[in-house]
């Protein structure tokens, strides 16, 4: 896998770029996979963990507009590149494992191979670069989903959404914002890996493609977690500033 | 390519077909007939015992950890490091652990089964047990859920375990601002028996559905290998979904008209 990771990187940068085609089918066929269920996951877990459970808790103290001060740290900090991750991989990873599979089984890799074309430079490159694009700006789709599962629970609990929105950004900060998106970038990375070192890898007839998209997911998953704690761990230890609540 | 609206349609078309096959197979283990193969079932649970606890331990550590920095970090923000076990119980037992349960099980469960019967159907080994005089349904399908519903609150219970060991560490030996018996002090107050029965409902809620979806989509897949691979990404997509809107319900039912803490009168 980390081979397949320095030849795709290798590749990607070397000339020529014969990518550029599959690269935006790529990604508007990531797009169209992910939109709808990323919206209803982003608001049903914005709503329900962060939303309920920390209004639940601040209205023991009277002090639900703090809710939006929350949702920085949940929402944008944390659960919206989660649930990205999550959702992503669930949708686009095993998509594209399933369809790299199928191309391994009916042996097209190597019809390819046979023709002259690199399979790394004309099929894993523009998923690489395609899922990385793609998690990082859905990052931002589902920070916005996730804060209005957010102004659901405000509502549920017969708030004015004033309090909300004005601790919501004074408490937002740029660095926040940013270690998000890198961090999404860096999960579709991941993800675009995994899922492609998995179908490439199939083999064994009918069950093969199945099994690979199993293994590849649950590895994808547990990447993408370990690789979470890491990050989340740094930029909170070397920012500091971001903890303080305003 | 599939259109934009290629999956809320595809959705909408095959929701009643799995509700109505959910139906026949509940029905196939609450009446009973599923005893028949108890040995099936015995032995699926093994394989899930096996094959999937581990993994699904380990996520669960992973965001027991999570859990305690952001619990300790946001904590310390507020000027009370000592109270990070308020965060952390309410992270780990009511939402973290039940979204980290489902997804591992739709991971790794519900694909691998769609992945398993689907590459049956495939082969056309499913018409092989009908033509032997063997109900498919049952044999394949109801034992998986009965071997879901015997063995799945253990391991639910165990991760539960695994996650609180995961926060204690990022919290107190870590980050180590708060003593070992100041954290558990307010960590224990903070959850009760009731709370741990709620999240034991959530997971295994999350659980049926991901085990009842994947058999569906595998029983139902068709169009050769390729055909196996489509439908277990499938599942994934349409179990992720049902995880996130499973545990928005439950929060809502179970905590969200009282937040059960020990706070104020």
């Amino acid at each position: 896998m980390m081979i397949l990771t320095g030849k795709t990187i290798v590749s990607a940068a070397r000339p020529p770029y014969p990518y550029g085609g599959e690269f935006i089918s790529q990604f508007l066929f990531a797009l169209q996979l992910c939109w709808f269920p990323m919206m209803i996951s982003t608001i049903a877990f914005g709503f329900g963990a962060p939303g309920l459970q920390a209004a639940n808790f601040l209205s023991l103290f009277g002090a639900l507009d703090r809710l939006g001060g929350f949702f920085i740290l949940a929402s944008v900090r944390e659960f919206a590149p989660f649930v990205t991750a999550v959702v992503v991989a669930g949708v686009a990873g095993t998509a594209i494992t399933a369809d790299l599979g199928a191309r391994k089984i009916r042996e097209e890799l190597d019809a390819l191979q046979v023709l002259g074309v690199d399979p790394i430079k004309n099929l894993v490159v523009p998923r690489f670069l395609a899922l990385m694009l793609i998690t990082g700006l859905m990052d931002i789709y589902a920070v916005l989903f996730g804060i209005s599962g957010g102004i659901f629970a405000e509502i549920a609990y017969g708030q004015p959404l004033g309090g909300f929105i004005a601790t919501l950004f004074t408490n937002a900060s740029v660095t926040d914002l940013w270690g998000s998106v890198l961090k999404c970038t860096m999960f579709g990375a991941v993800i675009a890996v995994v899922s492609c070192y998995y179908g490439m890898n199939a083999s064994g007839g009918a069950e093969g493609v199945g099994r690979a998209v199993n293994v590849g997911v649950v590895v994808a998953f547990l990447g993408v977690f370990a690789f979470n704690y890491v990050f989340t761990q740094t930029l909170l230890a070397t920012h500091p500033e971001i903890s303080v609540i305003k | 390519m599939s259109g934009w609206m290629a999956i809320p349609r595809d959705w909408l078309a095959s929701l009643g077909e799995i509700a109505r096959f959910s139906g026949r197979v509940m029905g196939l283990v609450y009446s009973g007939r599923v005893f028949h193969f108890f040995g099936e079932a015995l032995r699926q649970a093994g394989i899930l015992i096996l094959g999937s606890a581990m993994v699904i331990w380990g996520l669960t550590f992973i965001l027991g950890l999570q859990c305690g920095i952001e619990g300790a970090y946001f904590s310390r923000s507020v000027g009370a490091p000592s109270n990070a076990g308020t965060f952390a119980a309410w992270c780990d037992l009511r939402e973290v652990i039940p979204y980290a349960f489902g997804y591992m099980m739709a991971a790794k469960v519900g694909t691998g089964i769609v992945a398993e019967i689907g590459a049956m159907r495939i082969s056309d080994e499913v018409d092989a047990l009908e033509v032997m005089g063997v109900n498919p349904m049952i044999f394949l399908c109801a034992t998986r859920l009965l071997a879901a519903w015997i063995t799945l609150p253990f391991i639910y219970l165990v991760g539960i375990g695994v996650g609180f060991i995961a926060s204690y560490l990022a919290v107190v030996e870590q980050v180590g601002e708060v003593s070992a018996g100041g954290y558990f002090l307010i960590f224990w107050m903070f959850q009760n028996p009731p709370d741990l029965i709620f999240s034991v409902i959530k997971g295994m809620a999350m659980a049926t559905v991901i085990v009842l979806v994947g058999c569906y989509y595998g029983y139902t897949a068709s169009g050769g290998p390729v055909g196996v691979g489509t439908a277990t990404a499938k599942s994934m997509v349409l179990n992720i979904v049902l995880v996130h809107i499973i545990g928005m319900m439950g929060t809502l039912v179970f905590w969200g008209a009282n937040p059960r803490a020990p706070v104020g009168g």
